[in-house]
């Protein structure tokens, strides 16, 4: 059964301006799917950004999400195993796909 | 079945089963009913926001109804996590190296005395080169933006080629690469650098320190940041701490493979084939956004209503923008601001129109540049994988009661 829950507290980028004091980056509590396979996403994926990114991109493919997880690793250098890319591809298919896989 | 079948099959399928502008293949207008935030950014009044790390926010579309953007509410577009959680005017340095005569370090308050530079002044546009990337279908992977990850503004800074000047280029040199200071969460990420070719640097090129006559807001690049009048903002590079001189151009990520279009005459291609020469997007085509009245805005009957926008290219300045209110079949030349900004800012336009009928009306905009280039309608645009360079007609429709 799919429980959505927002996930607190990542990381707060604390920011200091020309404005006086310290200032922060607000945390944004991005509604998340737990599904199985969220724990690799938070692993591989939120290390690096939000989960706002993600789900922005709509409900898509399954090729379409494969190669969003391929660019991480090509490009971005994301080190993440070819085991967890499978699981991070199946998960966002499964709580973010269209049910398409082309 | 072969690719080329489904990807039939499934665009009848989709047309089928979704509304006229978001046909598969088509491209439509962008998302334009997105919620602004509750939550505000540090400098920022709450905007559309698409993520906090990288911080990406949108302006709304009532922004556009003025061809100044506040900078509070100018959009907002990092590519890395971790930004500096602290900066020092007084200590925030500039270097120049590379193929130069003499390395140059120097301080933002040595750059900011007119006694060793000229002050300058320009008012331009930046369009992220995603702006509007929404609106083609099948998705094109990224921020799927609305028409808000644009503004325009008056930046005050130092000309690049002053700086360059200064520090002399030796004969050889060829590229200006620039770093700004966002770093990824991996050393092995690539950075955020952009490398652009002398010939592309103009006297209109600065350092910008000030943004409407404001210290520049923290997300847009606070202390300094690269200002590229007419060309999109992926060179614009924020906080910007280094800029070295070579003869010979680098392999970088945001270079050679972000930021392109394919390298044909419609700048397009299919899903299933995609053109495999490339260019980068550089300069901007002409655009016009409808500021007032939005999408879903009540106009009473016969009331007197003023559409406002703004209208902008790469800097040939605008001649003419056309507003229809019967679908595309009639058209009248609106009223442009007086232009005293400057050919790379906004150019206001404004029509007062009397809705006379009840019920759903359109009305359309279109900006034609001084060499004669028209915004084409959407569905003309054609496709490209990195959903850049939208600039349909732009088109709200209003409930006339």
């Amino acid at each position: 059964m799919k429980k959505i829950l927002l996930i607190a507290a990542l990381t707060m980028a604390p920011l200091f301006a020309q404005v006086e004091g310290d200032i922060e980056v607000p945390y944004i509590p991005f509604e998340v799917k737990m599904g199985k396979g969220f724990g690799e996403v938070n692993a591989n994926c939120l290390t690096c950004h939000s989960f706002g990114y993600v789900t922005n991109q709509g409900r898509q493919s399954k090729a379409f999400w494969r190669g969003k997880v391929d660019k991480m690793i090509v490009h971005f250098k994301a080190p993440m195993t070819d085991k967890d890319a499978d699981i991070v591809t199946e998960y966002l298919f499964e709580e973010y796909g269209n049910g398409k896989l082309k | 079945m072969k690719r080329r079948d489904f990807f039939k099959t499934s665009l009848a399928g989709a047309a089928a089963a979704m509304a006229t502008s978001l046909e598969a293949g088509v491209t439509g207008q962008p998302i334009d009913n997105r919620k602004i935030s509750t939550i505000a950014f540090p400098e920022k009044r709450p905007m559309i926001t698409y993520s906090d790390r990288p911080p990406l926010l949108e302006s709304p579309r009532s922004t556009f109804a003025n061809a100044i953007t506040p900078n509070d509410a100018f959009f907002v577009r990092w590519h890395m996590p971790d930004i500096p959680t602290h900066i020092d005017p007084k200590h925030y340095n500039i270097k120049i190296d590379g193929l130069v005569n003499k390395e140059l370090n120097i301080t933002l308050d040595f750059l900011k005395d007119p006694a060793h530079f000229e002050q300058v002044e320009v008012t331009a546009v930046l369009q992220c080169g995603g702006n509007s990337r929404s609106a083609f279908k099948p998705i094109a992977g990224g921020i799927q933006w609305g028409h808000g990850a644009m503004g325009c503004a008056k930046w005050k800074g130092v000309r690049l080629s002053d700086l360059l000047d200064q520090a002399g280029l030796k004969k050889d040199a060829e590229w200006i690469g620039f770093n700004g200071k966002e770093t990824a969460a991996y050393y092995e990420t690539p950075n955020f650098v952009r490398e652009l070719h002398l010939d592309e640097l103009d006297d209109h090129v600065i350092l910008a320190y000030e943004m409407n006559g404001e210290d520049l807001p923290y997300l847009n690049g606070f202390p300094l940041r690269l200002v590229i009048p007419g060309t999109y903002s992926d060179s614009w590079v924020k906080m910007l701490s280094n800029i070295t001189v070579t003869n010979k151009n680098k392999k970088l990520f945001f270079m050679d493979v972000a930021y392109r279009v394919p390298d044909n005459e419609c700048e397009c291609e299919t899903p299933e084939k995609k053109f495999k020469k490339t260019k980068p997007i550089s300069k901007m085509n002409v655009k016009s956004i409808i500021g007032y009245p939005e999408n879903g805005t009540v106009l009473q009957t016969k009331s007197h209503v003023v559409v406002r926008g703004v209208a902008f290219d790469d800097g040939h300045g605008i001649r003419d923008v056309k507003i229809s209110i019967d679908n595309g079949k009639t058209w009248k030349s609106a009223k442009l601001d007086s232009g005293e900004a400057g050919r790379y800012a906004y150019r206001g336009f404004s029509l007062a129109i009397k809705p006379m009928k009840y019920g759903k009306m359109t009305i359309m905009a279109k900006a034609i540049n001084k060499i004669g280039q028209e915004q084409p309608l959407a569905k003309d645009i054609k496709w490209n994988h990195g959903g850049y360079k939208f600039n349909g007609i732009d088109v709200v429709t209003v409930d006339v009661v």
